[in-house]
């Protein structure tokens, strides 16, 4: 399927015509190696090179969190870094968190606590709760409600979010043994 | 982004200082919450973005029991969060970082970053400047210190000269006995910058120490109004005379975020807040 159009709220990168950096990097487990435009943010690395439009733009300015993901294991806004900082690092977007076909269970917390309405924030919630649940795999109401406070949702409310991730977090404990 | 720059990440200082002093509007780029706003919204001319993040240099942060606090540049906030030194021997720094802007934002931005974008509102430096922290600065003619409460020169402007870049922040050892909080108000419980920032330390040796953000062009060591809290001695009759005085001591202007007159009364309820709140753990 060609998707590569389908991002029309999406400011387009434009390209600075400076010298490409080339680019080598790990993202959902894959090798990856091009070269960039120097002035390119990470976000639109991944939506625009790798098309992986899971990864949302809204602020574009570190504010909302819909574009976060995992770098190095740590929840960052991919908006506000440039995607030669992403030299060497290991990457997961929300297209890394199914495996097989079979959503995980984080995603289908998040399904099973109608923790989305339009769904645009829900990459970036999805990849702040996974970055939590990695490092803290019993969180406290608190510590998710810390570890959440930089995505915005602005249909559902932050309480089936919640829900869901105190769900996924205990489904995880009991069926991965975390 | 319109901007246009050529990306040099150098791998040792003097590369890095060279760059920088050689080439027009070159910028330097840790965790780049701050610069990256200002090249989308193109407020600034950038033609060279430095990324120090190699230099050894800057990666460290440790604490010395006697010596103090070192945290090099490349430190992200959400590290001095999780240190539980920061937390034990100076908790308005960590009280400060844990309310800088957002958890994703923490994971990037610098402490180091904090002080040299120099917004009068940044939620460290008032912590830093209680603890007397001094700032060192790698150069063209070689390394220097300034302290921090020197650093901050106006808006956005600080004593970083062409070529030169901060490798990272010293802070004393506070010793046993010392007791200190930071207290901001701000227009929401979530990630805002904070309207008023007071940091309150009382040194071991019972002397105040008060820093503050967002009522002057700069962040700002209130050292006169310390002295003479310092003479009258340590009191409740003193912290309520201390929240008028404070009053004297500070020049807010009135913005989106509040009018210069309900900064002024934050800024006299949050520093009585503070100093009871210490003296109470004293009692």
């Amino acid at each position: 399927m060609d998707n590569s159009k389908d991002c029309s709220i999406y400011t387009e990168h434009i390209e600075s015509g400076k010298r490409k950096v080339t680019l080598s990097l790990t993202v959902n487990g894959r090798k990856v190696v091009r070269d960039v435009d120097p002035s390119m943010t990470l976000l639109h690395f991944l939506r625009d090179n790798l098309k992986l439009f899971g990864t949302k733009e809204a602020c574009g300015e570190g504010e909302c969190g819909a574009c976060t993901i995992i770098m190095n294991g740590k929840a960052v806004t991919s908006c506000i870094i440039l995607a030669v900082e992403a030299e060497g690092a290991e990457i997961t977007t929300v297209e890394g968190l199914a495996k097989g076909g079979k959503l995980s269970i984080l995603q289908e917390e998040f399904v099973s606590q109608d923790a989305l309405q339009c769904g645009f924030c829900t990459p970036g919630f999805l990849m702040s709760s996974r970055a939590l649940l990695d490092h803290n795999p019993n969180p406290t109401d608190e510590e998710i409600i810390e570890a959440l406070s930089g995505n915005l949702c602005r249909c559902t409310g932050y309480i089936p979010i919640l829900s869901a991730v105190k769900r996924a977090a205990e489904r995880e404990r009991k069926e991965l043994g975390r | 982004m319109l901007s246009r720059f050529k990306y040099f990440k150098p791998h040792t200082l003097s590369e890095a200082v060279q760059y920088l002093e050689k080439e027009d509007n070159s910028y330097v780029l840790a965790g780049g919450t701050d610069l990256m706003i200002l090249l989308r919204r193109n407020l600034i001319n950038a033609e060279h973005i430095v990324d120090i993040k190699m230099l050894p240099e800057i990666a460290a942060f440790e604490y010395v029991e006697g010596v103090g606090l070192t945290i090099g540049a490349a430190v992200v906030v959400n590290r001095v969060v999780d240190s539980a030194a920061v937390k034990a021997k100076y908790p308005a720094l960590n009280q400060a970082a844990a309310a800088l802007a957002s958890f994703q934002l923490r994971n990037r931005a610098t402490v180091v970053g904090n002080i040299c974008n120099a917004s009068p509102g940044a939620d460290l430096p008032p912590s830093l400047l209680v603890y007397d922290a001094v700032v060192n600065i790698a150069g063209p003619k070689g390394a220097r210190q300034v302290p921090l409460n020197q650093f901050f020169k106006g808006v956005k402007r600080t004593a970083l000269e062409r070529g030169e870049l901060v490798v990272s922040i010293q802070l004393p050892d506070p010793g046993e006995g010392d007791k200190s909080i930071y207290l901001r108000q701000a227009r929401l419980k979530g990630h805002d910058l904070a309207t008023v920032g007071v940091a309150t330390r009382i040194k071991p040796d019972g002397k105040v120490a008060i820093g503050i953000g967002a009522v002057a062009p700069t962040p700002l060591r209130l050292s006169a109004l310390e002295d003479m809290i310092n003479e009258r001695g340590l009191s409740r009759e003193t912290v309520e005379w201390a929240a008028q005085e404070i009053k004297q001591h500070i020049r807010p202007i009135s913005d989106v975020r509040s009018s210069a007159a309900y900064r002024l009364q934050m800024a006299s309820v949050l520093l009585k807040q503070g100093l009871l709140k210490l003296i109470e753990k004293e009692d």
